[in-house]
């Protein structure tokens, strides 16, 4: 376990390098540079002193010098500066990285219990009522799109109603854990279902195999009550493929999140990065991407490790 | 065969499972353990209409006895115990008496099912692989029914899990209670299926092709134990099987399905030596003999097929068939005390 543990640890560094570089190479491609978006319309800026900038900055090496550059000055933990918010990228990024923790944490710990139990009930009896109630709503989770969703629910909870804040950052300075959680209903519940509906075909399809397996039948055999039939057999054994299905979902998650840190108006990792695009932001952007690559690294290690721990079969 | 096992004779308490499982039994009259009236199952075909995989059987266990359920795939052998068991999948629909120590389980409510199973009736199935949780240790697998229908703590069932391993034969018990399915051989699991399905006395054990998926040697193996096992309990036996050889060594009487229906229903000795329905006969034709060489194993020529004509189900393979075998289904018919055969050639 330790050993597989360490080789994939090794290999996930190396992807993360690679990954680096050809995040460098793409953000570089992009139209513009640095320092013409940031002395845009300038009009006292002469071609020369451009030239003379370009050089103090080293923009006119090589791209492998100035990837070269970038990695150790990384490496020294000198992310560079934001272009966009005149600051440290790390002390851009570490903030974002906390509000986007906070919504995917508290979306998982929403989608994954709830796509658990529709996933099992809606299993029980295929074609019956409440699978089909359970596949519209997942189908209506998948095909809408979820801006849409996000404006008609703050039209229905924030305008009309005014239960809940429209907006997923409290105002004021210093908020209130409840007033936090009262911006985060909102933005967590557009989210996780979102999160949910493809999650729920997957149980449902697989605890429809695991409750047509002959070990469910045997656990009825020995006079065990349906609830223990269904968690402690077979949704136990239909876990197991979904731990695979949970650690990819979590790049569409991210992309999710995304969109509802921009509506909502939160200073999360999606906004962030989508921001830093946008404005040709270099080091934000490499960054901020880089790091979400080393998060689905991690996504999938946990994944393999998960399997161990809930498959007895499988010895790392 | 010393195989004439009765409550009266039943081996003291000797193992983990104890005696005692026949003296739960409760025998007004001359009442059987189980008896099975015109036990129906059927499910939706296609078009509206339902097909019968089981139709109208009738047979009785006495405590202590074994009755061996003999045929060939897809006779309904395995839907007649899942049936005894109320496993039969949704679908399906049950009808007929199922008279188990006195009460009808036909029309038993899933609640009582559920402390039925286990306790006073419990299964063991084909294939010990898949027929247990891949993700649970096999002492745990046991320890469950304890938990369920004795009430016992956690550790206490734990303790008595080790000695029901010990008591079906399963070396360093306590280690192997630890393990996870797939860390036992077939036989070994078989064994634990065994344990697992005898954990509360059961006063009858159902046994699906128990010994169809493992080898030879090992087969004899679990055959031995279910004998010893049922010689210390005194519990009652249904063994489901198409091996007649198999049947041979363990059953008192023989019930012989073909396609849904009982054909032939007799004491084993009776059967064997005298064999009425035709299929029967085929089968005990085919059984080959080590000591007489032959060039081609025997078979029964044709194949199970769902025949929507009226008559004998079987007449469509059979060498004596004629008219009146394709115009009525022939009725189960005693032709001699306990023999019953459903052949109109055989009781004419």
């Amino acid at each position: 376990m330790l050993r597989y543990t360490l080789s994939r640890l090794s290999q996930a560094i190396l992807v993360t390098f690679v990954m680096s570089f050809l995040l460098f190479m793409l953000i570089g491609l992009m139209p513009g540079d640095p320092l013409e978006n940031m002395l845009e319309g300038n009009p006292s800026l002469t071609p020369e002193l451009m030239a003379q900038m370009r050089e103090l900055y080293g923009l006119d090496q090589s791209v492998f010098a100035r990837y070269w550059n970038w990695l150790m000055a990384a490496l020294s933990g000198d992310l560079g500066y934001s272009s966009l918010y005149f600051r440290p990228v790390t002390d851009v990024l570490f903030p974002a990285m906390l509000q986007t923790v906070k919504l995917m944490g508290l979306t998982l710990l929403v989608s994954v219990p709830l796509a658990l139990l529709l996933g099992s009930l809606a299993a029980r009896k295929p074609n019956g009522l409440i699978d089909s109630v359970v596949g519209v709503f997942s189908f209506a989770s998948i095909s809408l799109p979820n801006f849409w969703v996000s404006l008609l629910l703050i039209i229905l909870f924030s305008v009309k109603l005014g239960w809940l804040p429209a907006s997923g950052t409290p105002l004021s300075a210093a908020p209130s854990a409840l007033e936090q959680m009262r911006h985060m209903v909102l933005p967590v519940a557009v989210l996780a279902m979102f999160h949910v509906g493809p999650l729920v075909r997957y149980v449902r399809a697989s605890m429809i195999e695991t409750l047509s397996a002959d070990f469910v039948r045997t656990a009825r055999a020995k006079g065990l009550g349906e609830g223990s039939v269904m968690v402690r057999h077979a949704l136990r054994n239909a876990l197991i493929p979904m731990v695979t299905v949970l650690a990819l979902s979590f790049g569409s998650l991210f992309s999710g999140a995304l969109v509802v840190e921009t509506i909502f108006g939160m200073l999360g990792m999606g906004k962030m990065i989508y921001d830093a695009i946008g404005n040709i932001d270099f080091n934000l952007a490499l960054v901020g991407l880089l790091l979400a690559t080393i998060v689905t690294l991690l996504a999938n290690l946990l994944a393999d490790l998960a399997y161990a721990l809930l498959d007895p079969r499988i010895t790392l | 065969m010393g195989l004439n096992l009765s409550i009266d004779t039943a081996v003291p308490a000797s193992s983990a499972f104890g005696s005692g499982g026949a003296a739960k039994v409760q025998r007004p009259g001359n009442q059987a353990l189980l008896e099975v009236r015109e036990l129906t199952v059927s499910f939706p075909g296609e078009g509206g209409s339902r097909s019968n995989v089981v139709s109208g059987l009738n047979y009785r266990i006495e405590a202590g006895e074994t009755l061996g359920v003999v045929g060939e795939s897809g006779c309904g052998k395995t839907m007649t115990s899942l049936a005894l068991m109320g496993l039969v999948p949704t679908a399906g629909n049950v009808s007929g008496q199922i008279m188990f120590g006195g009460r009808n389980l036909a029309d038993q409510k899933d609640r009582e099912w559920r402390r039925m199973r286990g306790r006073d009736a419990a299964m063991i199935f084909q294939e010990p692989m898949t027929a247990m949780n891949p993700v649970m240790t096999v002492g745990r697998q046991i320890a469950e029914v304890l938990i369920r229908h004795e009430g016992l703590s956690r550790r206490d069932a734990a303790d008595r899990s080790v000695g029901l391993l010990e008591a079906v034969g399963i070396p360093s018990a306590r280690r192997r209670a630890d393990d996870y399915p797939h860390q036992l051989s077939g036989g070994m699991r078989q064994r634990a299926m065994i344990a697992m399905a005898l954990a509360c006395k059961p006063r009858l054990l159902v046994a699906d092709e128990p010994t169809t998926a493992l080898d030879v040697t090992i087969q004899a193996q679990i055959l031995d134990l279910i004998l010893e096992l049922q010689e210390d309990t005194g519990m009652a036996v249904q063994f489901i099987t198409h091996n007649l050889a198999v049947v041979s060594e363990l059953a008192h009487h023989i019930l012989v399905m073909y396609a849904g229906r009982g054909v032939e229903y007799a004491p084993a000795e009776k059967l064997f030596e005298r064999p009425l329905h035709p299929y029967t006969r085929g089968l005990i034709a085919t059984l080959p003999d080590p000591d007489r060489k032959v060039a081609k194993l025997p078979v029964i020529p044709g194949g199970l097929r769902s025949s929507r004509s009226p008559g004998c189900p079987f007449a469509g393979r059979c060498s004596l068939a004629s008219d009146i075998c394709r115009a009525a289904i022939p009725p189960m018919i005693e032709v001699e005390p306990g023999h019953h055969v459903a052949c109109l050639k055989v009781s004419q």
